[in-house]
């Protein structure tokens, strides 16, 4: 059979998934109101597209500002924080693991527990997201919900290019790590292995 | 609009026989502004006279004694705006006609008064057609006029002014001298056949996010007119109803931006294509969602997803074909 550990408390799983939903939204609505077109069938009206976006950002923003907290709180921030000592090895070891290992079927060289749930490289990269990119995405989008607080002018232009344009980088980076992380949410010992473990919570080694 | 609003009832009677010649738009001086020093002085010499009782100062220090100060107070001028005007080449006189010329003013002085259409017969006509389409004519046709929305003495023609910005202001401040006043509303509301309380312009567009930028941003007739049929008039003054209205946020936020072909049409015979993004005639007030992206950055971020979602599938592919030849060794 299996040993199980719990490694997500509920907190942190009721968090990931309602994040995951709003970032959906808004990348779709987002897109939509980026390529507005008339004739396009395909994208969300304008209309509605821009009132989601507004409702599904803030309730992002209060969510973040949750996650924050909530982190401090609960300890949970160190998780995030890469750990200097044999920081490089770590990384090396597990891009080894996705460029070759994982093609012939070897374990993962890290894999979760309750003291280190993320290997390093995902602390890395989860690090700068959500503590880079996020408050980027999230401020500029505060920002562009109430355009009054942008600058007036910047580089003689209206001030709310330079924060759009921001804001639109900022989006475009966590798609891509959204893209990248839904990928490797099928790398677990079974394709469904670290869904279920999201959503349960547990981690379970599975005897071959 | 104190002055014009005296002018209003009289300038929809249109005058016959009055000689508008010296200022006609036609004649080489195109009367907005004398092209030679002299006549610009001329102008403005005669205009002084004029401006010497029409003004706020003349109010507090009479120039001559026994003058009606109450009804001068409803036929004042600001002579700045005035000159930066598009009549702001043109003499008073010619306007008014010469029983103004002395104090007291002959007494049918007001019935020489020149009709818009005396010198803006070919627009007029076109423009008339239009607004007897209005909304506003349904109810107003005899109390509504050119001088309803336009002040001959300090509006200024939209492609003169630098700054779109600037022509929005105007332009809204047309409509929301009686939509924001419930006096003037009220004022003309009279001849309604039932009464009708204003109705609050920022309620009735809620569906309109941050409605504040858009009232600065863009004119009220954007949206309430159709697209101007003739070339020589940029605007078209059919206002439309509620049912008839544009409510279809692409039509300005979008690539192809309407705002291009209206508010900055004349902006936009400047544009330089900057930077990589659309409509860029539009960047220095606005950031028009939709409308002024950049291409260059929409196309990194085609190229980083493709790169991406390919990358994903190539090594999904390969822990595909892994796995399947694990197994057959396995088996
Ligand atoms: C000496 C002072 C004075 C001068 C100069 C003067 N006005 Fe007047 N104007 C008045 C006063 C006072 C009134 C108020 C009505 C009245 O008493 O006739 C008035 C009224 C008017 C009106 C409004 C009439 C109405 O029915 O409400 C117009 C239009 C007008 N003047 C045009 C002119 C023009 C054009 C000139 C220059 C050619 C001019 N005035 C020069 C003092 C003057
Ligand atoms: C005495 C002749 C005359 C009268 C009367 C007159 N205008 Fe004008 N108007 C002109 C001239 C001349 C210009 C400048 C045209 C130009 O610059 O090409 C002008 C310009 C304008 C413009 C700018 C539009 C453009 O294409 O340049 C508007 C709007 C306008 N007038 C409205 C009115 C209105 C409304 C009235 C009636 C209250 C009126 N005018 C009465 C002569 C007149
Ligand atoms: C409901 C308000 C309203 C009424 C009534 C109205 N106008 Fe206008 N008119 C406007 C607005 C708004 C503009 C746009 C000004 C601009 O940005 O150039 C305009 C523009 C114009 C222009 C300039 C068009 C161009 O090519 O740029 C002329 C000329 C003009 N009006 C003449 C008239 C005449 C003549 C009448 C009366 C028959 C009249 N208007 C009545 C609101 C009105
Ligand atoms: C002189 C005052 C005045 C000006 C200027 C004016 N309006 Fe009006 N407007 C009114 C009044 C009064 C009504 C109500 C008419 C009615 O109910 O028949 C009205 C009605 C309307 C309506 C129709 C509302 C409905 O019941 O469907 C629209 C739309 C409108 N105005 C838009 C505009 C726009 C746009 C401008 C500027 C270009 C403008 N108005 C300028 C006084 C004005
Ligand atoms: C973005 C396009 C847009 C702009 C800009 C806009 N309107 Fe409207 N307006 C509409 C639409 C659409 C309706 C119909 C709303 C409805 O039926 O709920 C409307 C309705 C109205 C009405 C009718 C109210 C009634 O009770 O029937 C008035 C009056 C009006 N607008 C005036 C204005 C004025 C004045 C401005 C400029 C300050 C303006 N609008 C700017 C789109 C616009
Ligand atoms: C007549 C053209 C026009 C129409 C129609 C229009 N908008 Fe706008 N909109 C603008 C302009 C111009 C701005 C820029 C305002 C500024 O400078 O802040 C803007 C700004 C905005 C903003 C603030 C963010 C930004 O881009 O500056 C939002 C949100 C928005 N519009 C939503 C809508 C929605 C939703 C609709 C349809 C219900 C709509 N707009 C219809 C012209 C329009």
């Amino acid at each position: 059979m299996s040993d199980r550990v719990l490694i997500l408390p509920l907190w942190i799983r009721l968090w990931h998934w309602s994040n995951a939903v709003l970032m959906i939204v808004l990348t779709i609505t987002g897109i939509s109101l980026h390529f507005a077109d008339p004739e396009s069938t395909w994208l969300v009206p304008f209309e509605i597209s821009a009132r989601v976006h507004i409702v599904a950002g803030l309730a992002l923003a209060i969510l973040y500002g949750f996650f924050v907290i909530a982190n401090a709180w609960s300890g949970n921030w160190w998780q995030y924080v890469p750990k200097p000592q044999g920081w490089r090895d770590r990384v090396g070891k597990q891009m080894r693991f996705y460029f070759r290992g994982i093609f012939h079927g070897e374990p993962h060289p890290y894999p979760p527990t309750p003291q280190a749930n993320f290997n390093s490289l995902q602390q890395l990269v989860y690090w700068i997201v959500m503590y880079l990119f996020m408050p980027i995405l999230v401020v500029t989008g505060l920002i562009f919900t109430w355009p009054d607080l942008a600058p007036r002018r910047v580089f003689g232009m209206d001030g709310l290019v330079s924060v759009a344009v921001i804001h639109y980088l900022a989006g475009l980076v966590i798609v891509l790590f959204m893209l990248s992380h839904i990928y490797l949410a099928t790398t677990g010992e079974r394709v469904g292995s670290l869904v279920r473990m999201m959503i349960t919570g547990w981690h379970e080694h599975e005897k071959r | 609009m104190r002055l014009a609003g005296s002018v209003a009832g009289v300038a929809a009677i249109s005058v016959t026989g009055v000689t508008a010649s010296a200022q006609a738009p036609d004649s080489t001086t195109r009367g907005a502004m004398p092209a030679d020093p002299a006549t610009v002085a001329m102008v403005r010499q005669w205009n002084g006279e004029c401006v010497a009782c029409h003004t706020e100062q003349a109010l507090l220090f009479p120039p001559k004694a026994g003058m009606d100060l109450d009804r001068l107070a409803d036929a004042l001028m600001d002579p700045f705006a005035f000159n930066q005007s598009q009549h702001g080449g043109m003499a008073c006189k010619t306007f008014h006609g010469k029983g103004f010329q002395d104090y007291p003013h002959d007494k049918q002085a007001g019935d020489a008064i020149l009709g818009c259409s005396e010198c803006h017969a070919k627009e007029a006509f076109r423009i008339q057609s239009q607004l007897d389409r209005s909304v506003h004519a349904r109810n107003l046709s005899d109390r509504f006029s050119c001088t309803s929305c336009h002040d001959p003495h300090v509006d200024r023609v939209a492609r003169d002014l630098a700054d779109a910005r600037q022509v929005v202001a105007q332009d809204n401040g047309k409509c929301l001298e009686c939509h924001n006043s419930d006096e003037r509303f009220a004022e003309l509301g009279v001849s309604l056949p039932e009464a009708r309380t204003r109705p609050d312009i920022d309620t009735i567009h809620e569906w309109l996010p941050n409605t504040q930028r858009h009232w600065q941003a863009v004119r009220c007739i954007e949206c309430h007119t159709p697209a101007s049929t003739h070339s020589t008039i940029a605007v078209n003054h059919q206002i439309l109803d509620a049912e008839q209205a544009e409510r279809n946020c692409t039509v300005c936020h979008s690539r192809d931006s309407s705002l291009n072909l209206r508010l900055y049409r004349w902006q936009t015979e400047r544009e330089a294509s900057e930077l990589g993004f659309l409509n860029s005639a539009i960047l220095g007030d606005s950031y028009v969602i939709g409308a002024t992206r950049n291409v260059y950055l929409d196309q990194l971020a085609y190229w980083l997803v493709g790169l991406l979602l390919a990358a994903l599938a190539l090594h999904g592919g390969l822990r595909i074909i892994g796995a399947l030849v694990r197994k057959r060794k396995g088996s």
